[in-house]
């Protein structure tokens, strides 16, 4: 079983004491090692004067040698000179300090413990015909350095505490904008996408992330209300055949007809009913391209050959508008595409073309390589053209530039919106360039070849 | 000539039911998987109409395991689902045809003629209705003696509602069977209706005789009804 994550802010809080018992304990124990260096260094310097003025007195005064404890107050020293016996002061035969020194020679300080439990430092300097040596007692100032050290050591989890403490207080400020944001952000639903997170500053981190936030809930606003759009246009263009049906056979079922009346009557409304199939079969094409997950087709794919192809098709309906159809290719144009959906887009965009420009008009469908490298298809007409205000939603399902059109010869208004998806799906896009009264032109641009090699 | 239509929405089984019997074929109806799958192992057919979203019974697995014992009937599925792997799932699985509701009749009774003759190639090389002639290998068409020259898609249409003659013929059979085009989200139907005027122009209008008629709301017939 693996543990739970923590929190954010248990783990700012987590990494905040960490830290600071880290810095809390190096400190101390720096603190520790200077006290007690340089309180060793106080009784070296005592020593050294000691075992100095012992010396001497041993030279100049030897007789005064035994004042010396209540004269200078050393009180622990022994003298062991060739001649004589050794010499020690009371003190140190009742500490039992020989014990500390070796059996000959010198010694440089050292920390000794008595059997009784007390410290001292001992040093000895030998001479060729004496040695003496000298000890100061250091337990008081042993005390003092682990009274300090356990200061340290009790202070320590007090400061830790401390620090979680104030660590969560101050993580708990800093990210009560998340949570204030994460509220917000529970109360936005499908009706209220028009809401905004606060942003307190913009600049930083929690600004930037409200902001982005705030961003991607103004594009889900967007697309939530085409999809409303689209489907209240859906309904009202299923009603439209689905009225038409029932109405008819009302009609006719009203009074008993001849036969052929009543053949009338349902292929009237079996041409409703397939007005309702290619309108479904539209939308179906376009839900699952907007859902899909199975690739297009890639392959080569020769333009100029396809637009021919295509143009070929929707020929018959250009000249029954008395309008000129060519295509022009002046070199071998190549995309990697899927060439079945390619053609469905190009043949929408071409019937969009035929069905806008007037009787004797001209259309022109060229295929050409792009300055930049990539190909294109572009279809071009001699019709009205596209105001400015609708060249930008033209391509979206339903939306006819000229409401009053008649349906009949406007259609669903789905054809752009099928172009632009087959052409996106194979990673292109289609441009628009239209000048009133002039003419449109609609190019598809497909992304260039990948270089062989 | 028997078929077993396996199909649960009452409407479409009665039709099928008196379409396919109007054609003359002897027709039995199963109304759920169990029992279709039961009838078509037991008894014999010439042919199984399937429907793919069946209760009891989903139509795959009747059709995996009617494969799986080795009934040789042609199935021909009828489906909803149209998007291309449930497709090719079902041809996968040993179908032999199939058709995305919703279909038109006369592409399934061509379809269905087409199954149950298979084996027997069309070997046809020339095709008439009455005064029409048409010559497949040398691609001319003549009518009372006279050459009519027709474009490669007017050629190819009059070739299908020959093959069918007496029969209608629907705008999404000849989308496909001269244009190749499956789907109905194109401008084909426009395509389809011009050129149908353009041929009508050429074969029927210099004379007294019409033999192309539109069959309001269907399709094309080439002839009279066969009834």
């Amino acid at each position: 079983m693996s543990p739970r994550p923590l929190s954010v802010r248990a783990r700012l809080t987590l990494w905040h004491a960490g830290v600071l018992t880290l810095i809390v304990c190096a400190f101390s124990a720096g603190i520790l090692i200077f006290v007690r260096a340089s309180l060793l260094e106080g009784v070296d310097r005592q020593l050294r004067r000691a075992l100095a003025t012992v010396d001497w007195v041993y030279h100049h005064e030897p007789e005064e040698i035994g004042d010396l404890p209540a004269e200078s107050g050393i009180a622990l020293f022994q003298l062991i000179a060739d001649r004589n016996l050794p010499y020690h002061t009371e003190g140190w035969e009742l500490a039992g300090l020989s014990r500390a020194l070796p059996s000959r020679g010198a010694m440089p300080p050292t920390s000794w413990a008595s059997p009784d439990g007390r410290w001292y430092r001992v040093q000895a300097v030998a001479e060729p015909s004496y040695t003496i040596a000298a000890a100061i007692e250091e337990s008081a100032r042993r005390d003092s350095f682990w009274a300090l050290a356990t200061i340290l050591a009790m202070g320590t989890p007090f400061a830790v505490g401390l620090a979680i403490a104030g660590g969560y207080f101050l993580a708990g400020r800093v990210l009560s904008p998340v949570g204030a944001m994460a509220d917000k952000a529970r109360e936005i639903t499908a009706d209220s996408l028009g809401e905004r997170l606060p942003v307190g500053n913009p600049q930083d981190e929690f600004g930037r992330l409200a902001t982005v936030f705030n961003d991607t809930l103004s594009r889900l606003h967007d697309s939530f209300d085409r999809l409303r759009r689209f489907t209240s246009d859906a309904s009202h263009e299923l009603r439209t055949p689905l009225t038409a049906m029932r109405s008819v056979g009302e009609i006719a079922l009203q009074a008993p007809l001849d036969s052929g009346r009543y053949r009338e009557v349902i292929g009237s409304m079996l041409e409703e009913v397939d007005r309702l199939t290619r309108l479904v079969e539209s939308l179906l094409l376009l839900t699952r391209a907007d859902s899909s997950s199975t690739p297009p087709a890639r392959e080569v794919v020769e333009l100029a050959a396809l637009a021919g192809n295509v143009a070929e098709h929707l020929r018959v309906l250009a000249e029954e508008r008395q309008q000129s159809l060519s295509v022009h290719s002046a070199e071998r144009v190549e995309a990697v595409c899927d060439p079945d959906i390619l053609r469905l887009g190009l043949m929408n965009l071409l019937h969009n073309a035929i069905k806008y420009t007037p009787s004797g008009g001209a259309i022109r469908v060229r295929a050409k390589a792009t300055a930049s490298g990539e190909s294109s298809i572009e279809v071009e007409d001699t019709g009205p053209g596209i105001p400015a205000a609708h060249r930008e939603r033209i391509f979206e399902r339903f939306y006819r530039a000229d409401p009053g059109r008649p349906r009949e010869s406007g259609g669903a208004g789905l054809g752009l919106a099928i172009a632009r998806w087959a052409v996106a799906s194979n990673g292109g896009r289609i441009e628009l360039e239209s000048e009133e009264s002039k003419g449109s032109l609609f190019r598809i641009v497909l992304p260039a070849l990948p270089k062989e090699g | 000539m028997r078929i077993l239509v396996i199909e649960d929405e009452k409407k479409l089984a009665k039709a099928l039911r008196d379409g396919l019997e109007a054609e003359r074929y002897e027709v039995r109806v199963a109304a759920d998987g169990e029992e279709g799958f039961r009838l078509a192992s037991s008894d014999s057919f010439d042919l199984v109409l399937l429907d793919l979203m069946l209760p009891q019974r989903d139509g795959l697995d009747v059709l995996t395991t009617l494969r799986m014992r080795r009934v040789p009937t042609p199935v021909f599925i009828l489906t909803a689902k149209d998007a291309i792997e449930d497709r090719v799932l079902g041809l996968d699985k040993g179908a032999d045809d199939y058709l995305v509701k919703p279909f038109t009749f006369p592409e399934l009774f061509a379809r269905i003629r087409a199954l149950l003759r298979r084996g027997c190639t069309d070997l046809v090389r020339k095709l008439q209705h009455e005064d029409l002639h048409m010559d497949i290998a040398t691609r001319k068409v003549a009518r009372r003696e006279q050459s009519l020259e027709l474009t490669g898609k007017e050629f190819e249409i009059l070739e299908c509602l020959l093959r069918h003659r007496g029969r209608i013929v629907s705008r999404e059979m000849l989308a496909r069977e001269v244009w190749h085009v499956g789907a109905r989200a194109t401008p084909l139907d426009n395509v389809i209706d011009v050129t149908m005027v353009r041929l009508r122009r050429k074969i029927d209008d210099p004379f007294e005789k019409k033999l192309l008629h539109t069959v309001r709301g269907m399709g094309f017939v080439l002839g009279a009804r066969q009834e």
